[in-house]
């Protein structure tokens, strides 16, 4: 997908401005409430009328100002998942899922009903009022019928806002499985950092009305790194856990993680902050963390007072922060050895199925 | 039978005129009320008043309008008699405009408030999959809306009913043609003809008790409708 964004909008004393051109299947667009994201998603897809400029998606202009183009959302081929489910409340699932399939032209069918009920596994569903349907499942629906419609751009706008976290992580991978079963290009919403991580390559950061150039979601986790009380947040993707005593042992690298909070499912993600790993020079003599891990420096970034370390161990990477003065003290430079110290119980697990479907 | 034979003609005469003005406040209320519901002009504020103007006039100042309006020398007069279709006043259609002009709001506004209860966000939904703006209305607005357009059209038609004011100023009293039951009764108390009173009077009480009955019992929220219009 090749999106270009050269609009303005003005409400009141807010501007947005957007002058960009991004190229990717997996954008992300981050921003805190009322940074203007919405309103640029909405430019794009017709919902919202920008004051002057220009919008083209792969070749096509959707809006010019220049041209006098302003293309209905009904014409530009774009669905859009929200934060709310927003299915038709007088219709079955299945004639919710149908809905944007009928208004697509025949040439641009392609999507099979059947197929994508098997992937979003709602087939059990398809007779049900959406009034006896989970949150999730709502979800899940409201993401086939999207889709259904044969876009060739789907824009989430905050879809796992509403969702307590258990379903957050449960959806995601139908969010990811789904585009990338049947190729299609998102640009994803959001003003969480980790949904960024999880689901964009590249991200567009919107901030007072301003849209920043395109940067990978890992470069913009570590630009944030210093001015967030979570720090870094290292995503593992761990598999194979053996039970000692009341931990769980998960291979990583060239040792083993012992985890408080693992369990018997054979995959499972974790997420530790850069905050709770602790770095030594030398092998301490006895210490209470349960992970004592001898790593490689990568290389070193500063975020704010902070400075980053990134850590190999036996090809895995984590990323630890400590102060200036530390890095110092500890004579931290790319190639040096350190011995980081994690605590078991500092691993916290994200969702609990369909990990197999998350490729971090 | 309790009722008179020319009691039964004026029943079937308001039934017929509730029904032909509920039908044709359906088709004009309807795209009224989206527009009041969903537009930003900013003439909507002086349409939305004059729509309302009925809940607030004596039946009888719109009544005199619309017969200075239908008459000779009226504007809609002169065009009815252009058409070669006769002056209206004293006629069944002329009772028919009136009405329409006078139930606008019980139809509008019942709409208009289900319209914006609705939201503009499952209309942009159909847009964003590929529903033009007709086809987002008729498949998506228009059936979500469905318990405000049975609201709408249960007070129309029962307010129709009840109409005293109007009609007498726009039909008289014509048996069979504009002599409908509130006027009958009018009749009825004016030549003495109580027990013939009590009769239609119950008639239309019972009904208009059974139509707020099925609102109350099927659409609880009626209540919130009826007393956002008195």
């Amino acid at each position: 997908m090749n999106l270009s964004l050269f609009v303005q909008k003005e409400y009141g004393s807010f501007h947005l401005a957007s002058d960009i051109t991004v190229a990717g299947d997996r954008i992300g667009i981050f921003g805190v409430s009322g940074s203007g994201k919405s309103t640029l998603v909405g430019m794009l897809a017709g919902l919202v009328k920008p004051d002057q400029g220009e919008i083209t998606l792969d070749g096509e202009t959707l809006f010019s100002t220049a041209q006098g183009i302003d293309l209905p959302p009904s014409r530009r081929r774009i669905a859009m998942v929200f934060q709310q489910h927003e299915l038709f409340a007088h219709l079955d699932v299945k004639h919710n899922l149908l809905y944007g399939y009928k208004r697509c032209a025949r040439e641009h069918r392609r999507i099979d009903f059947n197929r994508l009920a098997d992937v979003l596994q709602i087939a059990p569903l398809l007779d049900r009022s959406i009034n006896n349907l989970s949150g999730g499942e709502k979800q899940r629906v409201a993401l086939g019928r999207a889709i259904l419609s044969n876009p060739r751009l789907l824009l989430m706008d905050e879809p796992l806002s509403a969702l307590d976290d258990t379903l957050r992580f449960q959806i995601i991978p139908y969010l990811k499985s789904v585009s990338e079963q049947f190729a299609i290009p998102y640009l994803f919403i959001s003003h969480s950092l980790m949904e960024m991580r999880l689901m964009a390559e590249q991200v567009l950061v919107v901030s007072g009305g301003k849209v920043s150039e395109p940067i990978p979601s890992d470069q913009l986790a570590r630009a944030r790194m210093g001015e967030s009380p979570y720090g870094y947040i290292n995503l593992l993707k761990l598999s194979s856990p053996e039970r000692v005593g009341e931990l769980y042992s998960y291979p990583w690298g060239q040792e083993n993680l012992l985890i408080s909070d693992g369990c018997d499912e054979h995959e499972a993600l974790f997420e530790l902050s850069s905050k709770d790993i602790i770095l030594f020079k030398k092998h301490p003599e006895a210490i209470s963390a349960r992970n004592l891990l001898k790593c490689r420096v990568v290389g070193t970034f500063v975020s704010g007072k902070r400075i980053g370390v990134e850590l190999d161990n036996g090809g895995e990477r984590l990323i630890a922060e400590v102060v200036k003065a530390a890095a110092q003290e500890l004579e931290i430079v790319a190639g040096s050895e350190l011995y980081a110290a994690i605590k078991a119980s500092a691993f916290l697990r994200l969702g609990v199925s369909k990990m197999h479907l998350i490729a971090c | 039978m309790f009722l008179a034979e020319n009691d039964l003609q004026a029943i079937w005469l308001t039934l017929r005129l509730a029904g032909v003005v509920t039908f044709i406040l359906l088709l004009l209320g309807t795209p009224l009320a989206w527009w009041l519901a969903t537009a930003s002009s900013r003439l909507k504020g002086p349409v939305g008043a004059v729509v309302a103007l009925p809940l607030v006039l004596p039946p009888s100042v719109l009544g005199f309008y619309m017969l200075l309006a239908m008459g000779p020398r009226g504007p809609v007069g002169m065009i009815t008699k252009a058409a070669g279709i006769g002056l209206l006043p004293f006629t069944f259609w002329g009772l028919v405009v009136a009405s329409v002009f006078y139930s606008l709001p019980f139809m509008v506004q019942p709409l208009q408030n289900a319209f914006e209860a609705i939201g503009k966000r499952p209309v942009q939904v159909a847009a964003s999959l590929g529903a033009s703006k007709l086809d987002a209305f008729f498949t998506v607005a228009l059936p979500l809306a469905r318990p405000g357009l049975l609201t709408a059209s249960i007070l129309t038609f029962a307010h129709t009913v009840g109409e005293f004011g109007v009609v007498l100023m726009i039909g008289g009293n014509i048996p069979g043609v504009t002599r409908v039951a509130s006027v009958q009764i009018y009749d009825h108390v004016e030549a003495l003809e109580y027990n013939e009173a009590y009769h239609m009077a119950a008639v239309l009480l019972i009904f208009s008790f059974l139509a707020l009955l099925a609102l109350y019992v099927w659409q609880p929220n009626i209540r919130n409708v009826i007393q956002t219009e008195r």
